[in-house]
């Protein structure tokens, strides 16, 4: 294996998992971020000299990985869903990966929130990105980013319960 | 609840999701990414002349040459079925009928996907399913069904029923696939309507083998 290889594999262990959970924070479908961000690790491979010098390469494949969602779903929006024979055979096999790994009240809430504000929790939550970082990458001002952030946590907190409201009385 | 314990509450939901792609698959797809990039501009020319070619074969019967002799009634016919590589790499397979299934076995083979094709019912016994969990069947091969708008070339026919447009898509994504495995698809209809039932239709992983998938 290469150097640049290996800076990549190290650079993929290091974020794959962080940027599978802000991308799907932003479309809300675990099967939809999976293929999005391996397209979007791919893509960073394929252009791993120049994004390896980007300030926030992290911030870079979620970017290019909600653009890719948005480009799969432009060519397929003609298409007709049809339900999946695969899953119909096995439906609790179904739910377990439907509901698997993530709180479903979280995620729910979350998915509750609007599409910025959403975006803004993902890079600022899983990505650790800072301010300025979040507001270059979804191109807003700082402020904005400030303003979305603290709506958001607003909102989830009205949203999800607290420890002590789930305790039976 | 302030925020940090928000925060904490939100970010430890997710810590039990994690991405199951092994590195080596990704490096795969990258390098795959590199190369379709790596094209010359110039092949585009090709391009045009093999989408020109596309075209007149999606009007032709798939798996048989076109007749020698012109059609007195020029109608448009959609092709059987049909293989396409996609630009990110997936395979996308359009089926309206399944004639050929031999053909379109040895086609999938050719573009790397080993495959057994079967009507439903016929399934080859030689297949062994490979254990994979629903969400990879589901990254390796969807089923979709998609309307295709149908254009007829000179008058139309008025005495004939409008030709059924609606075609079945299996999308395939070889960079997907597990070592050793291969795709079984399974479909027992003549011209697809909207009233499909979804019985009519088999799909899966299996082991690759010369019994089962040929390769």
């Amino acid at each position: 294996m290469g150097s640049q290889q290996r800076d990549f594999a190290e650079f993929y262990r290091e974020s794959c998992d962080n940027c599978l959970r802000a991308v799907l924070v932003s479309v809300g479908d675990q099967d939809t971020a999976r293929d999005s961000v391996d397209e979007a690790f791919a893509r960073a491979f394929a252009s791993w000299r120049t994004v390896s010098r980007h300030p926030a390469p992290a911030a870079w494949v979620v970017r290019t990985a909600l653009n890719a969602n948005i480009s799969r779903w432009r060519r397929r929006r003609r298409e007709v869903p049809m339900p999946d024979p695969g899953l119909m055979a096995d439906p609790a096999a179904a739910d377990a990966a439907a509901g698997r790994s993530v709180d479903p009240r979280i995620m729910a809430a979350l998915l509750r929130l609007p599409a910025r504000q959403r975006q803004v929790v993902a890079l600022r939550l899983f990505l650790d990105l800072d301010t300025a970082h979040t507001a270059e990458v979804l191109g807003i001002a700082p402020s904005t980013v400030k303003a979305h952030l603290a709506r958001a946590l607003a909102a989830l907190r009205d949203i999800i319960p607290t420890p002590r409201q789930e305790m039976p009385s | 609840m302030n925020d940090d314990d928000l925060i904490t509450l939100v970010r430890e939901s997710f810590t039990g999701l994690r991405t199951t792609t092994p590195v080596d698959q990704i490096l795969r797809r990258g390098h795959a990414v590199r190369t379709r990039r790596r094209i010359p501009v110039l092949t585009g020319a090709l391009a045009v002349v093999a989408g020109a070619a596309l075209a007149v074969t999606t009007l032709l019967p798939g798996g048989h040459p076109p007749s020698p002799r012109p059609s007195p009634l020029p109608t448009a016919q959609l092709a059987a079925w049909t293989v396409t590589r996609q630009a990110d790499g997936t395979i996308r397979v359009n089926i309206r009928e399944l004639q050929n299934s031999v053909g379109l076995q040895r086609q999938l083979r050719a573009d790397g996907v080993p495959a057994s094709v079967t009507l439903t019912g016929q399934e080859n016994p030689a297949c062994r399913p490979y254990p994979a969990s629903a969400a990879l069947q589901k990254r390796v091969l969807s089923i979709t069904s998609e309307i295709i708008p149908l254009t007829h070339q000179g008058p139309p026919p008025s005495t004939s029923p409008p030709e059924p447009n609606l075609v079945l898509v299996f999308h395939i994504n070889p960079a997907a696939l597990p070592r050793g495995a291969g795709v079984q698809l399974a479909t027992s209809f003549t011209p697809v309507r909207p009233g499909l039932a979804t019985s009519a239709i088999r799909h899966g992983l299996v082991y690759a083998s010369p019994q089962c998938t040929g390769s």
